[in-house]
């Protein structure tokens, strides 16, 4: 022990040098030897030519970059005006209305209980038409459900579905109530700063 | 056995010991992956490979066209950042 002790300690720079260099060689040797091995097996597996393709299937896949279409060559927007048939009222429904319109055809998601209740009490009473609430005001002005509006309102009045959301249009009436009121709120507001104005002195 | 190869072996011991090699070998790794080294390599094992062919290629052949290769293309600033960690771990460990 104090042997190695004495001879480690008497290394000159140039030999920890060299020895430095041999370490570090081992190094590349071993991650060389480690490449050669994944490599050789991958070759014995059949796996380590999988990524090389010819040229004809590299060029079937290529990135398009051309105005108007996507990556893939295709056209953008193809889907954007396609239409779903919705299979509970039948009715044909924009491709982006239509996870919200299922919901509520379904009877579906937070608002269920309450749309099942109204399903149940308009299926009993079809000219009850008063009971509707903000929430549900989305569907009240259904010309967004689709896209071409005025082709599906002819249709919409020959296929009424009672399974369908739609529904009431107490809407406008209420709105067309609120105003003239709020407005009056508004004029009362001058008054009230002047007041708190003279309030301090 | 001379002093000088007790010494290195009492050195390379102590490099195992401490896991210092295991450190070493995983930083130099991720260092040629980094680099490129390692695509290059793969490059040259599958012109090795074709001109041997794929049924008869084996771990020797491979092991001799690629270390010399492999040898050559490892960049100066990974040695050099080996060699520093090298000589640092000398330094500690020589002289106790």
């Amino acid at each position: 022990m104090k042997m190695e002790e004495v001879s480690m300690s008497s290394l000159d720079n140039s030999k920890l040098e060299g020895l430095a260099q041999d370490i570090l060689s081992d190094l590349v040797e071993d991650a060389c030897l480690g490449l050669c091995f994944e490599v050789h097996r991958a070759v014995k597996q059949g796996y380590f030519f999988l990524d090389d393709t010819d040229q004809e299937s590299m060029r079937d896949f290529e990135i398009v970059d051309q105005p108007g279409l996507d990556v893939f060559g295709q056209v953008y927007n193809q889907w954007k005006n396609k239409e779903c048939v919705c299979p509970n009222c039948s009715r044909s429904i924009a491709a982006s209305r239509f996870a919200p319109h299922l919901e509520k055809c379904l009877g579906m998601g937070r608002n269920s209980s309450r749309i099942a209740n109204r399903r149940i009490v308009t299926g009993n009473n079809t000219n009850n038409k008063s009971e509707s609430d903000q929430e549900d005001n989305d569907d009240v002005n259904d010309n967004d459900w689709s896209y071409g509006a005025e082709k599906k309102a002819k249709k919409r009045k020959s296929d009424k579905n009672p399974n369908s959301p739609r529904r009431s249009k107490s809407f406008k009436h209420k709105s067309s109530m609120m105003g003239p009121r709020r407005r009056l709120d508004n004029q009362e507001s001058p008054r009230m700063l002047m007041k708190d104005e003279a309030f301090p002195q | 056995m001379s002093k000088d190869s007790q010494m290195r072996v009492a050195i390379n011991q102590k490099l195992i010991e401490m896991g210092e090699r295991e450190r070493l070998k995983e930083l130099l790794r991720a260092k040629l992956v980094e680099c490129g080294w390692k695509d290059q390599l793969k490059a040259h094992c599958k012109d090795v490979i074709k001109e041997k062919g794929l049924e008869h290629v084996t771990v020797e052949d491979l092991v001799t066209e690629v270390t010399p290769k492999g040898r050559a293309l490892v960049p100066d600033s990974v040695k050099k950042e080996l060699l520093q960690r090298i000589r640092a771990f000398l330094a500690q460990h020589a002289t106790l």
